[in-house]
């Protein structure tokens, strides 16, 4: 177990920096500001990290392999839009058809990307100006509140058992499943190869063009997932719900040290590198940064944490 | 002029040069001959200053000169025209032979295009080509980018006081016979202007183009004449040493082919590349592919993996019409690929050895469909027993394997796989002697296993050596076929003929 | 060993070469010539196709307002294109430009504090800009990060850093000077904004096709490796590229001031997608090597033409920004030459 431990993740001390900077980070804040290390204020941070891991962990599918999604904050919007018109219309059923329209959504970017050989950069931007589009028609450019009845439907996502937000388990779930996915199947496999070494790949007869179908719509299933979850917590869907989280949902895929040119990394990163961008965020309010310079620690931290968890031995080229 | 004395230089262990002494005089052709791997590329690079030698020095009329990087090289009057093609096909022609020099055509902080393209055309006029510098690269043919290269080269002669050196390296490899002649003109007409240091692989040309020449071996020179005091069979004799004999290709243990039919062609063709070829593949044959660049053999191997899709006639893999369109589909009928290309076609060289090994095809759980990791792993192992390969453990990343345990690799992914026919493009491009001995031991092993290969080997004698039977291919289409059981193999005349 | 026939012996005269004998350019590539404009006849068939339309499309008016919206798209497409050129990318547009924005709009004649230093200010600001540009490259060759990460942290300090100057507030320029460049029509033609985009892609272009570092970009766009065996300095050409990036991105800035008639850290909002997909849709390829500053011009105006068309056209806002996706996509797949990419990423 432990030789295919490291056959997965190549170098066992670069895989390491990540979590070091995430401990250091905790210590430091809570030696700073010791509330911040109550159980409280550490299951709100995981709680609040959780939609944002989703959607880093869909990301993470698609730059494992060399591409980038940039339709993912799109597609959540949209879904919360959905979730919130069908609930009172469909009950449950509303869950399932969401989800499934992501996965549409992720496929036609993957399968215009793999046919018609265009970047995935623009595809994925394409089909975000289309989906933003749709989300704003269904929902008149209105937030929509789901009323009384539709609530009890979200109650698998507010509720609390255990005294512990339901969002940390799903979270923990979509983890484990998507940890699996990369590790224990070909699909996994084959991205990680793609990667790495596309031209190998396929010549290795790998069905190439599949695992990248694969790969886009389950970034963007994923990302409908997130957004049923923040409609669940703000009980309301908007087609602008998710319009602030693509950014860090990339910043922390990339700081949990997944190579943004593909072939190095994996989930487990990007629930670190998710990780880490939440107790920075949450951390700097209670150290008591200036609100005003939040984003300035945090890009600072940004190109550091890069600086710091990137594994420069397996790039030749850096562009 | 030029002298290199005692040079020695090793890559990750392999000798690559030992104790080489080369001299090269004003005004003459200095061929240079020897198999892959004998060192001559890494003796080119030396002179280009892109390798420095590990002991022995470079000697430049008579005073020693450390080159340290290819402008060094550039100053002290050395130019390269690279085996691989050194232009940047997104530039223009004029901008390419003046990369980097554009200082002398600056004012002002501008380059001055029409001065320094007319510079260009002056260059270009040195190798009598007529091209509008203002062409972009990529437009132009193989045969004339050479010559731009060639143009690139003589261009050093204004910057420097020194006598000119041009490097070419197997700069025929890329070339049509004709363009092959109008380069040697060139040359010739300017052995007045320069100096040039020769590398090919084919014998005759060496002796059609050079003044003197040196053979090298294993990373040693072993013979020095006029090239008027030599033939192609001394030189190949030198070249190949005494040691090799026919046991070389273990040709003792060539067995007679199964009868059964595994892939059969028939009129296949491939617009613009070939026509109308057939064949027939036994169960454990081997099938050797003999023909020159552009013969069509290059296509006709990457259609059977499905790189380029047959146009018409049919293929047939174990008795049933099939047509590739992408590789994915010859590997599900049990096609294998060694590729020529192998650290970027045949391996993904930043993961391990063990993902590469089950890449082609991963051991899974059949009621999770999940990959089983320990199995893996064993798997990997056991290659790594059978095939003999030299490495630290199955985690090791590919980066870090030597050529001829990367190639061992790249068999490995195809046997576990278990592909029953193997297309072998140049198996041993590359590797050092003893390395190419453990390929051919496993050819054989293949082939006793029942495995099928087709090969297109980097020499004739490879092919000869190791084939069952031999298809000759020239200009598109199949000129010739031979048998070649042990002790009824055919001679590199015979092939040749067919060839050329 | 691949014997071939024995080339003729030395006298055998020299032939004379012309390129067509040597293989020479041959049809199909006239042909991937011609693609190369394809972005450019699609800029063409649109505006024709929208002002079949509506005729008003091509009143004098509208054709003025349509190269008003252009003209900051311009100015920080240009300085993309160079870094795309390269095969980078820089996403730090939106924070650079809110610098430069909210500097400017400080230091002139302001509603906020007591400053005005005109012109001058707008020298600082567009400096400062540049500044950033240069952290960018440094940081990117130093430390060996890629270009998207540094510059993805720079988007977030650049943001970060005018919400900070700015307390989160907006600040109104009440310096007739920086107003006028986005109302005076010198000559009742284009606004002076636009003059200053199209001063922009003039020396954009004197770089691209004149100087040693456009040359450079190309060819480190083509191949590192190759142009580093030049003797090409490449991590100083890519430092100046990210400079003159950040440059653009600081004009961009002014023209932003200018035509709000303020300066907030979210003014460059939605500035760095729009911004590669004009590039892009230019006809530059995201690989780097391929393409130019004339590509990027004609990117940009088919964006802005596309933007005013869909207004003319009564296309609801909400819907606006899906065709443009599907044209997007359409024109892409047109103008690409796919064929020489084998790996699209």
């Amino acid at each position: 177990m432990t030789a295919t431990k490291s056959l997965r993740a190549g170098g066992r001390v670069q895989a390491a920096i990540p979590i070091v900077l995430l401990i250091g980070l905790v210590i430091l804040i809570g030696v700073l500001q010791p509330s911040f290390l109550t159980a409280d204020t550490l299951l709100v941070v995981m709680a609040d990290t959780a939609t944002l891991f989703i959607l880093a962990a869909g990301i993470t599918f698609v730059v494992m392999l060399g591409g980038i999604d940039l339709s993912i904050q799109a597609v959540a919007s949209l879904s919360s839009v959905l979730v919130a018109i069908w609930l009172g219309r469909i009950g449950y059923w509303a869950f399932p058809a969401t989800l499934l329209v992501g996965f549409i959504t992720g496929a036609f970017s993957g399968v215009v990307h793999v046919r018609l050989r265009i970047p995935s950069f623009i595809v994925t931007l394409a089909t975000s100006g289309l989906v933003a589009a749709a989300a704003l028609l269904l929902s008149q450019e209105r937030s929509i509140t789901i009323g009384e009845a539709g609530r009890a439907y979200l109650s698998w996502i507010t509720g609390r058992p255990f005294g512990v937000p339901s969002v940390i388990f799903i979270g923990a779930l979509v983890a484990c499943a998507g940890i699996w996915l990369q590790c224990y199947t070909p699909f996994g496999r084959y991205s990680a190869a793609i990667g790495a070494g596309e031209a190998a790949t396929w010549a290795s007869g790998v069905k190439v063009n599949r695992q990248k179908v694969i790969a886009y719509s389950l970034s963007a299933g994923l990302a409908a997932l997130a957004g049923i979850l923040l409609t669940g917590r703000l009980s309301s869907g908007s087609p602008t719900l998710a319009n602030e989280l693509l950014l860090p949902a990339i910043a922390a895929v990339v700081v949990g040290g997944t190579s943004i040119t593909g072939g190095a990394g994996g989930i487990g990163r990007t629930v670190i590198g998710a990780l880490i961008i939440s107790v920075v965020r949450v951390g700097m309010t209670f150290v008591g940064v200036d609100i005003f310079a939040q984003q300035i620690v945090f890009g600072a931290v940004l190109i550091l944490a890069v600086a710091i968890t990137i594994d420069r031995t397996k790039i030749l080229i850096v562009k | 002029m030029l002298a290199v004395e005692h040079v020695s230089k090793a890559f990750a262990g392999v000798q690559a040069l030992d104790d080489v002494n080369v001299e090269i005089g004003a005004n003459e052709v200095v061929g240079l001959v020897g198999e892959n791997g004998a060192g001559k590329s890494t003796l080119m690079r030396i002179l280009a200053g892109v390798y420095s030698p590990d002991r022995g020095s470079l000697k430049l009329d008579g005073a020693q000169v450390l080159l340290k990087s290819p402008r060094e090289a550039n100053l002290n009057g050395i130019g390269i025209v690279f085996q691989e093609q050194s232009l940047l096909l997104n530039l223009t022609v004029g901008e390419n032979i003046y990369l980097g020099q554009e200082a002398e055509f600056t004012r002002l902080g501008l380059v001055n295009r029409r001065r320094m393209n007319a510079a260009a055309r002056r260059q270009l006029a040195k190798v009598e080509v007529d091209i509008d510098p203002d062409t972009r690269t990529s437009e132009l043919s193989f045969a004339a980018r050479q010559m731009v290269e060639l143009a690139k080269a003589l261009a050093l002669e204004e910057r420097t006081e020194k006598h000119l050196i041009i490097l070419l390296d197997e700069p025929t490899s890329v070339l049509e016979q004709r363009d092959i002649e109008i380069l040697f003109a060139r040359v010739r007409a300017l052995k007045r202007r320069a100096s040039f240091v020769f590398v090919s692989h084919r014998l005759d040309e060496i002796l059609a183009l050079s003044d003197r020449i040196y053979v090298m071996k294993d990373g040693r020179v072993v013979g020095h004449m006029e090239a008027g005091s030599t033939t192609v069979p001394q030189l190949h004799q030198m070249m190949v040493g005494r040691d090799r004999h026919a046991e070389y290709y273990r040709e003792s243990r060539q067995g007679p082919p199964r009868e059964e039919i595994v892939m059969e062609a028939r009129d296949l063709s491939v617009t613009g590349a070939y026509r109308k070829v057939d064949f027939v593949l036994h169960r454990g044959e081997v099938l050797g592919i003999a023909g020159v660049v552009g013969s069509g053999r290059e296509e006709l191997t990457r259609t059977l993996f499905g790189f380029v899709p047959q146009s018409s006639g049919t293929l047939l893999i174990d008795g049933h019409e099939v047509r590739l369109t992408v590789p994915s589909q010859a590997a599900d009928h049990g096609v294998g690929y060694i590729p020529r290309e192998r650290r970027t076609e045949g391996l993904v060289l930043s993961l391990p050895l063990a993902v590469n090994v089950t890449l082609s095809k991963l051991p899974t759980s059949r009621i999770t469909g999940a990959i089983r990791l320990s199995r893996e792993i064993q798997l990997a192992k056991s290659w790594v027993d059978k095939l003999h390969i030299r490495t630290p453990g199955v985690e090791a990343l590919c980066l870090n394997l030597s050529g001829g345990n990367q190639q061992k690799v790249v068999l490995a992914k195809w046997m576990n796989a278990r592909a029953h026919i193997l297309i072998l493009d140049h198996p041993t491009r590359g590797l050092d002697v003893g390395a190419k001995e453990e390929v051919y031991e496993l050819i054989r092993d293949l082939s006793e296993e029942g495995v099928s290969i087709i090969l297109t080997a980097d020499t004739l004698e490879e092919t000869i050596g190791l084939c069952h039977s031999i298809l000759v291919m020239r200009d598109g289409k199949v000129t010739a076929r031979f048998d070649a059981s042990p002790g009824r193999k055919p001679s590199q005349v015979d092939l040749i003929q067919h060839m050329v | 060993m691949e014997p071939r026939k024995v080339p003729p012996s030395a006298d055998s005269g020299t032939p004379q070469i012309r390129s067509p004998e040597l293989g020479g350019r041959n049809a199909k590539l006239s042909l991937n010539r011609l693609k190369r404009y394809a972005p450019f006849f699609a800029l063409i068939a649109l505006s024709l196709l929208i002002g079949a339309m509506n005729p008003r499309f091509f009143e004098f008016n509208n054709l003025i307002r349509v190269a008003n919206s252009a003209s900051i798209p311009l100015v920080l497409s240009l300085g993309m294109t160079f870094v795309i050129l390269l095969g980078s990318i820089d996403l730090s547009v939106e924070g650079v430009l809110a610098i430069g924005a909210v500097l400017i709009s400080l230091l002139v004649r302001n509603n906020g504090n007591g400053f005005d230093l005109g012109w001058s200010a707008v020298v600082l600001a567009i400096l400062a800009c540049s500044g950033i540009g240069f952290l960018n490259g440094a940081i990117h060759v130093g430390l060996r990060i890629p270009s998207f990460m540094v510059t993805l942290g720079m988007w977030f300090i650049g943001v970060g850093v005018a919400t900070l100057i700015l307390g989160g507030s907006t600040v109104r320029v009440l310096d007739k000077g920086i107003r006028s460049i986005a109302l005076d029509r010198p000559m009742g033609f284009f606004p002076i904004a636009v003059w200053v985009a199209l001063g922009a892609l003039g020396i954009t272009w004197v770089i691209e096709r004149q100087t040693r570092i456009g040359r450079y970009i190309y060819a480190i766009g083509g191949g590192e490796d190759l142009a580093a065996l030049s003797g090409i300095p490449v991590k100083r050409v890519k430092i100046i590229v990210f400079m003159i990036a950040g440059t653009l991105y600081g004009l961009g800035g002014l023209l932003s001031a200018a035509q709000l008639g303020q300066g907030n850290a979210l003014i460059g909002s939605g500035r760095l997608f729009s911004t590669v997909t004009a590039v892009v849709v230019g006809g530059t390829a995201l690989t780097g090597g391929e393409g130019g500053v004339l590509n990027t011009l004609v990117g940009v105006m088919i964006m802005a033409v596309l933007g005013n068309g869909m207004v003319l056209l009564g296309i609801s806002p909400d819907v606006q920004q899906g065709v443009q996706g599907v044209l997007i996509i359409v024109a892409v797949a047109l103008s690409l030459d796919r064929a020489r990419l084998k790996i699209v990423k």
